[in-house]
């Protein structure tokens, strides 16, 4: 056809209706949650199990009213599937690219779909768990969620949890105790003492000279207990310790740990801990009761 | 048992991404006046076309109750006149019950869509969800194929490769099908180095922006003599609804298409599909599609949809030998263009794309985020 498109009666035109839809009760629970507490709710089919995210106030399967039977949903999730978007539309919540995924929450079972930021798209997977951010400006809309990222909790190793602990395990930590570390420690414990500050007076003393605090290199079971063995996550209950000989300037002292029991209905463990130095001379002996880390 | 319904004649305008100078009215009348043209069918009463049904979207037409647009173009003026707003193939099935019920004996069926009015096919499919939970994360019909995609890639072990060559072969089969003279060739190489658009799914992979129109005549068993030599009878039709979030869903699984597929087979007395049908025209709105839904079709088995969508010889049917949705129709129309097609094959009325001795056949039509809603008309020669 021979038309010319500056001869044509071609009307510009758009369809724009600002509009205000209400969510229902169900709805509105849901968001209102997830602004004023940062929780999200699911609600639960008693009949097959199911909770659906975002809520839905009838079971679609079972055809029951599950209106009423809210649970509580885990701000983390795992990513089951996700695509990248690099086309640009105006009613998308961010610039392109960005990962838009289905991620199931912890307690749900449907998937909802949102925004995963924090990670590059080209490291991107499926199975990634993430953890919701929630927006500092609220909306009452979804995006009181702003986006998922990465759990970056599933990033630092925990340590050995009650299970994963065995009798006979060990570890040990050393250092080497300096004038400046036995200052430092009488300021933090307030203990001036003149036999760890004062050499002449030390001189008196059965030891004969400066000595350092007791508890000095008591503290070296901390980096034991608290980073080794069983390691991060650890809860110290109960350490006693029995100081066998003196810590002197510029000792290398040497705290080692090892697994002695393992008290089933608790899940704690009992620890064996010596302090030696340089000599393999025992500086003191005794015991702790830690609490391990459970599995993440 | 109900009286069998034929499609008498069929009508297509071109598919052209951008028919800027045609009204969809006037595109409408072209298909309308190409039908009776075929039929000699007019609207006398008692006699004629006793039921219009208009295929059309609001939000497409920008306006709404957009079958008000087409009373005129369809002669429904006083008339009995039906809109059909979802997937076009569902005029098909509106019409079968209203000739199976005894209520008319001649249905017209016309859709038209010129999806180049709006500025964005995505904007339109983005109001397709809602807005509490999904519009506000961006959704729209290319994301949620996006998140289908990857899920069935994943299950399928469907490859790029593959994906490029159902690309390259629909192009190769559209460029037969008079119906659609603004497709290109591609190369494997174009549709591989080929942008993303929603990982996995590459801008060759997704249909084109198209404008255009379609119609069929249905007829009551006892008067087809009267409109056609060689009318096609719908032999079973089967639809299915799957959830609307997407998480609800499995993806992958053809749970909606599997169950649509079954209906129709039962009606039709379909007991494998595999060795059914000369001809099959799935709806495929992106590349992954056409392998996904025929393993949910029973055309091929699980997992071998990949190696059927991408080499011939490895089915019975001909695959879409039109070039499918992805060469290029509107995506209201898919189904009814694939009917029509379908249609036109058993007719032996297919120019250039002609399938030698097609007696039976397959047209398949979707709807919805991710395929949410099936429908499967399957068709045979009279």
């Amino acid at each position: 056809m021979d038309a010319k498109y500056a001869d044509s009666f071609v009307v510009e035109g758009k369809l724009a209706l600002p509009y205000q839809y209400f969510a229902g009760r169900t709805g509105s629970r849901f968001i209102t949650t997830i602004r004023d507490k940062k929780k999200i709710m699911g609600l639960k089919c008693d009949r097959c199990g199911k909770v659906f995210v975002p809520p839905r106030s009838t079971c679609e399967r079972c055809f029951v009213d599950i209106s009423n039977n809210w649970v509580d949903v885990k701000n983390t999730g795992t990513v089951t599937g996700f695509t990248v978007i690099r086309y640009k539309e105006p009613y998308q919540p961010f610039d392109p690219p960005y990962i838009q995924a289905l991620i199931l929450l912890d307690g749900a079972d449907t998937p909802m779909v949102h925004i995963v930021k924090g990670i590059p798209v080209s490291q991107m997977q499926m199975g990634l768990r993430v953890k919701a951010v929630f927006a500092k400006k609220t909306t009452a809309t979804i995006m009181d969620i702003d986006h998922f990222r990465p759990d970056v909790k599933d990033h630092v190793k925990l340590g050995y949890t009650y299970e994963e602990l065995e009798i006979g395990m060990t570890a040990s930590f050393s250092k080497t105790i300096t004038e400046t570390d036995v200052y430092l420690f009488a300021g933090i414990s307030g203990d001036f003492n003149p036999m760890h500050m004062n050499e002449e007076f030390a001189k008196k003393t059965p030891f004969g000279t400066r000595i350092a605090h007791g508890a000095l290199p008591q503290c070296l079971c901390a980096p034991v207990l608290g980073m080794k063995l069983p390691g991060l996550g650890t809860v110290a209950l109960e350490i006693t310790t029995r100081f066998k000989a003196p810590t002197y300037f510029g000792d290398t002292i040497t705290c080692t740990g090892e697994i002695i029991e393992k008290l089933e209905d608790r899940k704690w463990v009992r620890m064996s801990l010596t302090w030696t130095n340089q000599d393999d001379k025992l500086v003191a002996e005794g015991k702790a009761l830690v609490m391990p880390p459970q599995s993440s | 048992m109900a009286r069998r319904v034929g499609i008498c004649a069929v009508a297509q305008t071109t598919y052209e991404p951008d028919k800027w100078t045609e009204r969809f009215q006037g595109m409408a009348l072209e298909v309308i006046e190409s039908i009776q043209a075929q039929t000699g069918v007019d609207f006398s009463a008692g006699r004629g076309i006793g039921m219009s049904i208009n295929v059309s979207d609001d939000i497409f037409d920008a306006r709404t109750i957009s079958d008000n647009a087409m009373t005129d173009v369809l002669g429904a003026h006083f008339g009995c006149e039906e809109k059909v707003a979802q997937e076009g193939i569902q005029a098909i099935y509106y019409g079968l019950a209203a000739i199976q019920s005894g209520h008319v004996d001649v249905v017209l069926v016309v859709g038209h869509c010129k999806e180049s009015q709006g500025k964005s096919r995505n904007r339109v499919t983005h109001v397709a969800f809602d807005p509490f939970y999904t519009r506000p994360v961006g959704l729209d019909f290319c994301a949620a194929a996006g998140l289908q995609a990857q899920a069935f890639m994943d299950q399928s072990g469907l490859t790029e490769e593959q994906l490029a060559a159902v690309v390259v072969r629909s192009r190769e089969n559209a460029l037969k099908n008079d119906r659609l003279p603004a497709v290109e060739p591609v190369t494997v190489e174009e549709v591989l180095n080929s942008p993303m658009l929603a990982d996995p799914i590459r801008r060759l992979h997704a249909y084109p922006v198209s404008d255009g129109a379609v119609g069929m005549l249905l007829v009551a068993e006892e008067r087809v003599n009267e409109f056609s030599d060689t009318p096609v009878w719908i032999t079973g039709v089967g639809n299915s609804m799957d959830s609307f979030f997407l998480g609800d869903r499995d993806l992958a699984s053809n749970d909606a298409l599997k169950q649509a597929a079954r209906r129709a087979y039962r009606r039709a007395g379909i007991a494998d599909p595999k060795t059914a049908f000369d001809v099959v025209e799935v709806s495929d709105l992106y590349a992954y599609q056409q392998p996904m839904w025929l393993e949910g079709l029973g055309i091929c088995d699980t997992g071998k949809g990949g190696l059927t969508a991408s080499t011939r010889g490895h089915c019975k049917p001909v695959i879409n030998p039109s070039g499918g949705t992805l060469a290029g129709n509107p995506m209201i129309l898919g189904g009814l263009v694939r009917a029509a097609e379908a249609s036109l094959q058993l007719m032996g009325k297919a120019n250039g794309h002609q399938v030698e001795k097609a007696a039976t056949a397959l047209a398949h039509g979707v709807m919805g985020p991710a395929g949410q809603f099936h429908s499967v008309v399957t068709l045979a020669r009279a």
